[in-house]
C-alpha cells in the first residue's frame, strides 16, 4: 500500500505547485454551473480562491459574484461534487461542469432513521455505492460488496447459487443467537438477514455499513451484529431515463480434487490386496470384478458448465413534485452441479410525490420477487468419492448404471432423477407520509407489510438396486411481518451551533408458520410430488406450525455540532420484546459518541496536504434476541411424540410435555462496544480513508447450559450467564494515483483484524450455579467418524477452537502415531492441543485503471491467518478404502494403514489470496442524442486461487455454524464446488 | 433553516399555528405510544401448562412421555454399554467403519474414560424418564381437579421411574436420587450410596405394586401392570448381593411366584414371535410382561436391523437402505448354542433348521439373494446356486459371515464379515431402521430363570418346580421335544447362565448377569480376558460405570465413582 501513497503524495504536491498566489483589485464574474449530464447546480457556493466569502448558484444554477481583479481563479463547492477551480483571468463570464464527488465527505450517508452527510457522522460507518460494485456474476446482492468493506466479512459457502451468503461483522458476537447483522432495505428491517437474497442486485444503490455499537444502537435489540442499510435506486424529476443492465455468463469448474483415476486405482487396489495377502492373481481377479468398463472422473459427471443471465430493465423520471423509478429484472443462473438453478424475476416501483409547497411528502414503495430454484441434496456428493472410476454413468443402452453399497450410489442418476425444488416469493410494501409543520421540525409515518413464502417439493423415484421407495413430500413456510413507527425530526442551529433530534416509536409484529405433507410407495412416478395422497395412506405424514411475537420501540437521538469541528450524538433506545419474561420485557440500548474534525480548526487549515481529519469516538450498547424463541420463557407443553394405546380408537395418540427448561429470566444478550477511528483525507482528497479500534464485550450471553436432569425436566437451559469478546483493527484506504485527461488510476483496499474469545461461560440462574467448560462443538464427518468431536468450546479461546491431536507419523505397520510430551504413542494415549483456526487478518484490494473509453478493474480478496479442518483429505486420504471406493493420492503415498483418525495432519493452513474479479469495460462515445451511457464489459471471477490448502477450496464456512473451519463433504455436510466464471455484461441508458 | 422572503408577522402566524398543531400531535403519539406498548404473544402450536391436564385424554397424554422416554432403553446406549461390556457383543474397527472415537471399543475393553459419550449418553436417557416422571407426578397431584384415577397414576409413574432408577443403580452405583419435581438443584447429590438407594427403590415399589392394575390386555399394552412391578422387584432382589451385599434370594423366588403363580402369562410356542414385527398383537395370554412399542410411521427406535447386519444384507432382507455392519456376537459366546440342525435339500438349495430354535438368531455363513424366512430357525438357505451368493460389495469377496472376530480393529476386508449377527427381532422389509418390532423388557422366560436361580442359590439344589420351569424354556426352544429336558444334576449354575445366554441374548441382561454371577462366585465372569484383546480387568472398579463427567459439570456436588 505505501507505494501508491507515495505515489498520491507526488501527485498531488505537483497539483498544489501550479496554484498561484492572490493579488488585488476588483471585477464582476457572472457564471452558470451544471452537473456533468448538463442539469442547472442549485446552492453551488461560488468563492474567489483565498477569500472567504462569497456567493450561491440560483435555480437555473446561475451566479455573479464581485472578485478583486488580481483572482485568478473561482472555487465551486456543493454536496455531492468534487470542488471545481477555474481560472478567470481575463475572464467576466464562465461556465463551469461540476463532477459528482469522489470524495464521500459529502455523501449522504443513512444513518438508521435519519441522514447525515459523511463528514457529519460520529460513527463507524461505512459507505459503498455502485460505482463501487463488484461485477461479474453477481445473483446475490451482497456479493457485489464482498471483501470491500472493513470489518464485514461476507463467505460465500461455495457455488451453490441456492446457498445464501454468510455475513459478519466484526466476529462473532453471539454463541447461539443469530451472528448476521440486521438488514434495513429501504429504512425497513428484513425479517430475516437471508430475504435480502431475493432482492435483485441491479436494483441496489448502495449500502451503509453501521459497524460500532454507538452507531449500531439506533437499531437497539436487534443490532448486536450491526446493521447493514440497503439502500435501492430511486427515480428524479426531470427526463424520463430507461436503464439497461444485463450480462450473460459463464461458469465452470475451478478445482478438481486428487482422486485417483483408472489405472492408478487398479494399481493401487492390487497394491493393497497383494500386501494383505493375496496372489497377484486373484488379486488381479477381485480388481478386475470392479471394471464395468468404466473410466468416469465422478466430479466432471455430476458436474457441467452453468450458463447465467441477468437483464434489469429500470424506468425514472419525474416531474417537479412527483418523481419514480420502476423495474424489472430477470436472474437464470444453472448451478455447475447438474439439476441446480435459480430463476428470478423481480419487480419493484417506487415513487414520491410532494405537495402543500412541498410540506406534505408522500413515499410509497413495492417490491415483489419470484424465485424458482432447483436445489441440490449434498448428500450425493459423498458418491462420487465412493465409487470406482471403473463405473460407467450409463449402461450400453442409455440407461443409468445402478449400484448400491452403504453410502454408495450412482450420484448422476440421483441428481437427474431427484425433484428437489422450492418456490419463493417475497413482497414488502411500504409508505411514509412526512410534514414540516415548521421549516426545522418535520413529523411523520411510515407502515410496511411484508411478506416472504416458501414452497419446496421433493420427490425421489424408488431405485431399484437400492431397495428405496418413492418419496415426496411438499413443504410451505411462511414468515410475515407488519411494522410502523411515527417520527419526528427537528433540525436547527443558532449561530454556529447545529442541533437536531429525532424521535420515534415502533410497532413490528411477526408471525412464522409452516404446514408439510409427505407421502410414500406411490404408484405412478409420473405425478411426482403433485398427488402426495395417492401413496400408501398409512404412511403418509403431514404437520403445521406457528408462532409470533412483537418488538416496540422508543428511540431519541439528539446531534450537536458547533461550526462542522466539534460533533456529539447521544442516542437512547427502549425496546419491549414479547419474547421475555413480565420482568425482562423492556431493555435500554443508549449510545454516545463524540468526534473532532481536526482539520477544521485554524492551526491546520493551512497545511495543504492535510484535506479532513476527524477523530472519533463512541461507547454503544446493542442487543440480541435470536437465540430467544417466542416462548422460551414460557411453561409451554409441545408434542413430544406418539405412544401406543391398542384400546383407544386413535391407536398412536400424540403426547405432550415440556419441551425446555422454562427460563423467565431471560433477557437481552448485549453487546457493549467501544470504537475509536479517525476519518481522513490527504492531497486535496487523493488519499483518503479510515482507521477503526474497537473493543467489544457481550455480556448476559447466551448458551445452552448443561443442568442436572432431575430437577430439570431437560438437560440444558438456554440462560444468559457468560461473557464473549470481540477485538479489532480495521483499515480502509483510497488513493486516487493519477487523476489526469486520458488516464486515471486508483486504488483502494481494506485490511480486517478480529479476535474473539470466550471469556465466560459461567455464572448463575435463579440462584443456581452454572457453568459449562469446553464443551464439543465441531464433529468430524465420515465413516468410524460419529462421536468424534474436533472443535470445542473452551473459556479462554476463540469459539470453535480444534481440540486434536498432534500427528507423529506412522509405525512400521502404518499405525499413526501421536505426541505424547515428546514421545510418539498410539492414538488412546495421544495428549490433545488447542488450535485457534480463526484467521489473522482478512483484506480486499481493489484497483481501477482507466485510459480514455477504457476501464480495467481488478479486485483481490483473502485472509492471513486461517486453518481449516480438511475432513475430506481424513476421509480421501485412507488406502483401506479401495477397491470399493476411491481415494485421494496422497492416500498411496501417506503410509497410513490403520483407521481414518482426526488430528492436525490435517488442520492446515487456509490462508489465501483469490482474484476475485477482473473487468475490463469500455464506454462507447454519445453515439446518438438519446444514449446517454453505453458501457461494455467483460469479467472474470476467482481467476485464480494462490494457497497451500489442498483442498477444493479455502473459503469455507459451514451454514451449521457448529461445523465452522471443518470442510467436510459427507453425510450431507458439504461444500458445492466453486465455479471460475466469465461475464458479457452491458449497461445502456437513454432518455 | 427558516424561510428567507417570509415577512416577520406571516412567519409568527404561521409559527404559532404550527405550535399548535405541535401541541396536538405530542400527546396523540404519547397515547398512540402507550396503548400499543401491549406485549402479549399468543401461542399457537404448542400449550401452556395452565390449559392442558382438563380431560382424561389429554392427562393420559401427558402422562404417556414418561414411557415414550423407554425407547430410548432397548436398543439405545443402555443397552450397548450393558451389552458390549459384557461376553455378548462386540463392536469391532472395520478399516475405517466404527472408530467413532474409540467409544465401541473402550466398552468391550474395560477401558472407558470418564467422558465417554455413550456411558454418558445411558444417563441421559435414563434420567430423561426419571425427570419426566417427577414432572408428571408433580402436575397431576397439584392438579385443581384431581383425576379420578390418580391413585393410579401414581403407582403407574412411580413404579415406571422405579425401573429407571433399578437402571441407573444398576450402572452407576452411586447416583442422585431425586423423587419431587420441585427440589434446588443445589441440593442434589449423589452421597445417599448404592445400597440406601436399592432400599428406597425396594420400599416405594412394595409400596406401590397393590395399587397397580392387574388386567393385561390392550389397556394396558406397553404399560405397567402389577406383573411388571414383580418382575422389577424379582430382578431388585435377586442382585441384592450386587447391590447391599446382602443376598436376597427368597424374595427374588417369592416375586417370580407371583407372576407365574398369578399373572395370565404363558411361552409361546415360537421363540421368535415375541420379537417379530406384529407382536403388539399378543395383548394377553403371551410371554411378554412388559414391552416398549415401536411402529415404523409412529414410534422409532428399533434400529436393531441397521446397528447389526452387513451392508448388503439389505439384499436379503428387502431394506430400503444399506445397514451399519456393527454389532456382532463373538465364536466362544456363540459355544453356549446347540446349533444342531436338521438339512433339507430341494432343488439345487439346501435347508438347515436349527434343532432348538433360538440358534436361528444369527446369521451365519454365506448368505443368498433371497428373502431370508422368517421365522429364522427354520429352513434357512445354507447353500444355494452360486451365482446367488451374495458379495461384499467394497471386497467383492463372498458375504459369508465367520464367528471368530479376532481381533478388535483389523482393516482387511473379511474382517467385515467376522461375527455373528443378529435378527432376533426380525427385520422389516421395507425399512431401514425404525423397525415396527416391539422391544421387550421382561418376559415370561426371565422369570422362569429367576426363580430356578434364585431357589438354585438359597436351597443349594433346584426344586422340582423350577426345574420343571426350565424345562418348559427348553421343550420350547426345541419344538415340544422332551428329550433336551434337564435332569436335576444338569440344573447347575454354569448351566443356568449358559441357558440364560441361549434364552436372553442381545435382550440387555447380560452385564447384570455377569456381575451378579461373579459377585455371588468369585468367578471372573465379567472381568474376564475375553477375545478379541480383552485382558482381565486388575480390580472390581470397571463393575459400575463411572458417573459421566458432562453430568460433573453439570452437577458439580456429585462425586466420582472409586477407581476413575
Amino acid at each position: 500500500m505505501t507505494i501508491y501513497r507515495l505515489l498520491a503524495k507526488i501527485a498531488c504536491v505537483a497539483i498544489c505547485v501550479l496554484f498561484t498566489q492572490v493579488l488585488f483589485s476588483q471585477k464582476v464574474v457572472t457564471g452558470k454551473v451544471n452537473d456533468d449530464k448538463g442539469n442547472p447546480v442549485q446552492g453551488a457556493t461560488v468563492t474567489p480562491k483565498g477569500s472567504k466569502t462569497g456567493t450561491s448558484t440560483d435555480a437555473q444554477g446561475a451566479f455573479s459574484l464581485r472578485v478583486p481583479s488580481s483572482a485568478t481563479a473561482l472555487v465551486i463547492s456543493s454536496v455531492g461534487f468534487t470542488t471545481t477551480q477555474v481560472d478567470i483571468t481575463n475572464l467576466t463570464s464562465v461556465s463551469v461542469s461540476l463532477t459528482t464527488t469522489s470524495t464521500s465527505l459529502n455523501d449522504v450517508v443513512v444513518t438508521g432513521y435519519g441522514t447525515a452527510r459523511r463528514k457529519d457522522v460520529t460513527g463507524a460507518v461505512a459507505s459503498i455505492s455502485s460505482k463501487d460494485f463488484t461485477q461479474g456474476v453477481v445473483t446475490d446482492p451482497l456479493q457485489q460488496i464482498q471483501g470491500k468493506v472493513a470489518g464485514l466479512v461476507i463467505t460465500q459457502p461455495g457455488g451453490d447459487p441456492n446457498q445464501n451468503v454468510i455475513i459478519r461483522l466484526r466476529g462473532q458476537a453471539s454463541l447461539t443467537g443469530g451472528q448476521s447483522p440486521l438488514i434495513v432495505l429501504d429504512g425497513v428491517p428484513l425479517d430475516d438477514p437471508t430475504q435480502l437474497s431475493n432482492i435483485p442486485p441491479g436494483d441496489i444503490a448502495s449500502y451503509d455499513v453501521l459497524k460500532d455499537a454507538s452507531a449500531a444502537a439506533i437499531y437497539g435489540s436487534r443490532a448486536a451484529n450491526g446493521v447493514i442499510i440497503v439502500n435501492t435506486k430511486k427515480g428524479s424529476s426531470g427526463t424520463m431515463k430507461v436503464e439497461y443492465n444485463g450480462f450473460v455468463g459463464a461458469e465452470q469448474l475451478a478445482k478438481e480434487y486428487p482422486l485417483l483415476n483408472v489405472p492408478e486405482w487398479k494399481q493401487a487396489s492390487v497394491n493393497l490386496l497383494t500386501e494383505g495377502g493375496l496372489t497377484t492373481d486373484s488379486a488381479n481377479k477381485i480388481v478386475a470384478s470392479y471394471d464395468h468398463g468404466g473410466n468416469t472422473d465422478w466430479l466432471k459427471a455430476i458436474t457441467r458448465t452453468g450458463f447465467v443471465q441477468s437483464h434489469s430493465i429500470g424506468i425514472s423520471g419525474g416531474t417537479g413534485h412527483f418523481n419514480y423509478r420502476g423495474s424489472v429484472n430477470y436472474i437464470y443462473q444453472d448451478g455447475i452441479v447438474i439439476n441446480n438453478n435459480k430463476e428470478g424475476i423481480g419487480l419493484r416501483f417506487n415513487a414520491e410525490q410532494k405537495a402543500l409547497d412541498d410540506k406534505l411528502d408522500i413515499q410509497i414503495g413495492i417490491v415483489n420477487t419470484n424465485y424458482t430454484r432447483h436445489y441440490t441434496q449434498y448428500g450425493n456428493f459423498d458418491y462420487i468419492f465412493t465409487t470406482p472410476p471403473t463405473y460407467p454413468v450409463y449402461n450400453p443402452d442409455g440407461t443409468f448404471f445402478a449400484y448400491s453399497d452403504f453410502d454408495q450410489a450412482n450420484p448422476v442418476e440421483h441428481l437427474t432423477q431427484e425433484l428437489n425444488q422450492g418456490k419463493e416469493n417475497f413482497s414488502q410494501l411500504y409508505g411514509t407520509v412526512n410534514y414540516s409543520i415548521l421549516p426545522t421540525l418535520k413529523v411523520g409515518a411510515t407502515g410496511s407489510l411484508s411478506h416472504f413464502n416458501k414452497q419446496t417439493g421433493y420427490y425421489a423415484p424408488a431405485f431399484p438396486v437400492e431397495g428405496t421407495v418413492n418419496v415426496g413430500n411438499n413443504y410451505n413456510y411462511n414468515t410475515d411481518s407488519k411494522k410502523g413507527d411515527l417520527h419526528l425530526n427537528y433540525n436547527n442551529h443558532w449561530g454556529l451551533h447545529n442541533f437536531g433530534f429525532t424521535g420515534v416509536y415502533e410497532y413490528n409484529y411477526f408471525t412464522d408458520d409452516n404446514f408439510y405433507a409427505a407421502g410414500q410407495q406411490f404408484l405412478v412416478d409420473q405425478n411426482q410430488n403433485y398427488a402426495l395422497q395417492n401413496g400408501n395412506s398409512s404412511l403418509n405424514q403431514i404437520g403445521s406450525y406457528k408462532e409470533e411475537f412483537l418488538l416496540i420501540s422508543f428511540l431519541a437521538r439528539a446531534t450537536y455540532n458547533y461550526n462542522n469541528k466539534y460533533y456529539a450524538t447521544a442516542s437512547i433506545r427502549r425496546d419491549g420484546s414479547s419474547k421475555f419474561g413480565v420482568n425482562n420485557r423492556w431493555g435500554n440500548f443508549p449510545s454516545f459518541d463524540v468526534a473532532w474534525a481536526i482539520s477544521q480548526e485554524e492551526f491546520l487549515k493551512n497545511v495543504s496536504w492535510l484535506s479532513y481529519l476527524k477523530i472519533r469516538a463512541g461507547y454503544g450498547v446493542t442487543g440480541n434476541s435470536e437465540a430467544i424463541t417466542p416462548y422460551n420463557t414460557q411453561f409451554i407443553l409441545g408434542s413430544v411424540g406418539r405412544y401406543f394405546d391398542p384400546s383407544a380408537a386413535n391407536q398412536y395418540p400424540q403426547s405432550y410435555a415440556p419441551t425446555q427448561n422454562a427460563n423467565p429470566d431471560l433477557k437481552w444478550e448485549e453487546r457493549h462496544g467501544t470504537n475509536v477511528g479517525i476519518d481522513f483525507s490527504l492531497f486535496n482528497h487523493r488519499l483518503s480513508g479510515d482507521f477503526n479500534v474497537f473493543s467489544d464485550k457481550t455480556k448476559n450471553l447466551l448458551y445452552n447450559y448443561q443442568v442436572p436432569v432431575p430437577p430439570f425436566y431437560v438437560p440444558t437451559i438456554l440462560a444468559n450467564v457468560g461473557d464473549l469478546t470481540n477485538k479489532g483493527l480495521e483499515l480502509s484506504l483510497n488513493a486516487e494515483i493519477v487523476k489526469g485527461q486520458h488516464f486515471s488510476w486508483n486504488a483502494g483496499g481494506q485490511i480486517t483484524s478480529v479476535q474473539t474469545k470466550v471469556t465466560s461461560l459461567s455464572g448463575s440462574y435463579a440462584g443456581y450455579k452454572l457453568s459449562t467448560d469446553n464443551i464439543p462443538g465441531g464433529y468430524a464427518q465420515g465413516r468410524g467418524l460419529s462421536t468424534n468431536p474436533i472443535t470445542v468450546l473452551k473459556v479462554g479461546y476463540a469459539p470453535y477452537t480444534f481440540y486434536l491431536p498432534h500427528y507423529e507419523g506412522v509405525d512400521q505397520n502404518g499405525n499413526q502415531l501421536f505426541d505424547s510430551a515428546g514421545t510418539k504413542v498410539p492414538y488412546n494415549n495421544a495428549v490433545y492441543r488447542y488450535i485457534d483456526p480463526s484467521p489473522k487478518f482478512t483484506w480486499g484490494f481493489n484497483t481501477t485503471l482507466m485510459y480514455d473509453n477504457w476501464s480495467l478493474t481488478i479486485f483481490l480478496r483473502g485472509v492471513v491467518g486461517q486453518k481449516v479442518f480438511n475432513n475430506t483429505a481424513l476421509d480421501l486420504d485412507f488406502i483401506k478404502r479401495l477397491p470399493g471406493n476411491n481415494v485421494f493420492k496422497d492416500a498411496t503415498t501417506n503410509g497410513i494403514k490403520d483407521a481414518a483418525t482426526a488430528s492436525d495432519l490435517y488442520l492446515e493452513n487456509a490462508s489465501y489470496a483469490r482474484l476475485d474479479n477482473l473487468t475490463l469495460g469500455y464506454t462507447f462515445n454519445k453515439v446518438n442524442p438519446h444514449i446517454q451511457t453505453l458501457k461494455v464489459y467483460v469479467t472474470g471471477n476467482n481467476l485464480f486461487v494462490i494457497t497451500g490448502y489442498k483442498g477444493l477450496d479455502p473459503e469455507i464456512q459451514n451454514a451449521d455454524t457448529n461445523q465452522a473451519y471443518i470442510d467436510a463433504n459427507y453425510g450431507g455436510y458439504g461444500f458445492f464446488p466453486r465455479p471460475r466464471s466469465y461475464t458479457f455484461g452491458v449497461t445502456l441508458s437513454f432518455q | 433553516m427558516s424561510s428567507k422572503n417570509a415577512s416577520p408577522y406571516k412567519k409568527n402566524v404561521m409559527t404559532t399555528k404550527k405550535s399548535y398543531a405541535v401541541l396536538l400531535l405530542v400527546p396523540i403519539v404519547i397515547a398512540i405510544g402507550i396503548s400499543c406498548t401491549k406485549l402479549d404473544a399468543k401461542v399457537y402450536s404448542v400449550v401452556q401448562n395452565a390449559n392442558f391436564w382438563q380431560t382424561p385424554a389429554e392427562i393420559a397424554a401427558g402422562v404417556a412421555p414418561a414411557y415414550a422416554a423407554l425407547t430410548a432403553i432397548p436398543a439405545g446406549n443402555t443397552f450397548e454399554v450393558n451389552e458390549v461390556s459384557s461376553d455378548e457383543i462386540v463392536i469391532p474397527i472395520r478399516g475405517a467403519d466404527w472408530l467413532d472415537n474409540n467409544v465401541h471399543s473402550q466398552e468391550w475393553l474395560h477401558n472407558w474414560p470418564v467422558d465417554n459419550q455413550n456411558i454418558n449418553g445411558a444417563w441421559n436417557d435414563v434420567y430423561n424418564g426419571i425427570g419426566k416422571a417427577n414432572f408428571t407426578l408433580s402436575v397431576v397431584n397439584g392438579l385443581a381437579t384431581p383425576p379420578s384415577n390418580l391413585a393410579a397414576i401414581n403407582a403407574e409413574l412411580k413404579t415406571l421411574r422405579d425401573y429407571y432408577y433399578f437402571l441407573a443403580m444398576d450402572m452407576f452405583g452411586n447416583i442422585p436420587y431425586v423423587t419431587s419435581f420441585n427440589v434446588d438443584p443445589s441440593t442434589v447429590n449423589n452421597s445417599l450410596g448404592r445400597a440406601a438407594i436399592y432400599d428406597s427403590i425396594v420400599t416405594d415399589l412394595v409400596a406401590n405394586i397393590p395399587l397397580l392394575n392387574t388386567n393385561v390386555d390392550a389397556s394396558t399394552y406397553g404399560r405397567v401392570t402389577k406383573w411388571m412391578g414383580f418382575a422389577l422387584l424379582a430382578k431388585l432382589y435377586l442382585n441384592a448381593q450386587v447391590y447391599t451385599t446382602h443376598a436376597n434370594w427368597t424374595g427374588a423366588m417369592a416375586a417370580c411366584d407371583s407372576i407365574i403363580l398369578h399373572g395370565p402369562y404363558s411361552l409361546l410356542s415360537n421363540y421368535f414371535d415375541n420379537f417379530a414385527v406384529g407382536n403388539s398383537s399378543i395383548l394377553s395370554n403371551g410371554e411378554n410382561i412388559f414391552v416398549v412399542p415401536m411402529d415404523r410411521v409412529n414410534i422409532g427406535g428399533n434400529n436393531w436391523e441397521m446397528m447389526s447386519l452387513h451392508y448388503q444384507n439389505n439384499l436379503n432382507f428387502g431394506l430400503s437402505g444399506s445397514p451399519w455392519n456393527g454389532f456382532c456376537s463373538t465364536a466362544d459366546y456363540y459355544t453356549n448354542f446347540d446349533t444342531t440342525s436338521v438339512y433339507t435339500i430341494k432343488g439345487s438349495t439346501t435347508y438347515r433348521t436349527y434343532l432348538d430354535q433360538r440358534s436361528g438368531q444369527f446369521l451365519i455363513g454365506q448368505q443368498y439373494n433371497s428373502p431370508y424366512q422368517y421365522p429364522p430357525s427354520t429352513n434357512v438357505v445354507y447353500k444355494a446356486d452360486p451365482s446367488t451368493a451374495l458379495q461384499d460389495l467394497q471386497f467383492s469377496i463372498p458375504l459369508l459371515f465367520t464367528p471368530l472376530v479376532g481381533q478388535i480393529s483389523n482393516a482387511a476386508g473379511s474382517f467385515r464379515m467376522a461375527g455373528l449377527r443378529s435378527i432376533k427381532y426380525f427385520p422389516e422389509a421395507g425399512t431401514a431402521g425404525g423397525q415396527s418390532n416391539d422391544m421387550v423388557i421382561f418376559r415370561l422366560s426371565d422369570i422362569y430363570l429367576m426363580r430356578a436361580e434364585a431357589d438354585l442359590r438359597a436351597n443349594g439344589t433346584m426344586s422340582g418346580t423350577s426345574l420343571g420351569y426350565v424345562n418348559l424354556i427348553r421343550e420350547r426352544a426345541y419344538g415340544g421335544d422332551a428329550s433336551h429336558d434337564w435332569t436335576a444334576p444338569q440344573a447347575t449354575l454354569t448351566n443356568l447362565l449358559a441357558e440364560r445366554a441361549r434364552e436372553l441374548s442381545w435382550e440387555g441382561w447380560r452385564r447384570n448377569d455377569l456381575i451378579r454371577f461373579e459377585v455371588a462366585s468369585g468367578t471372573h465372569y465379567f472381568s474376564a480376558a475375553r477375545t478379541p484383546d480383552k485382558t482381565q480387568d486388575a480390580d472390581s472398579h470397571w463393575q459400575l460405570f463411572p458417573i459421566p463427567k458432562q453430568q460433573i459439570t453439570a452437577n458439580p456436588n456429585l462425586v466420582q465413582n472409586q477407581g476413575y
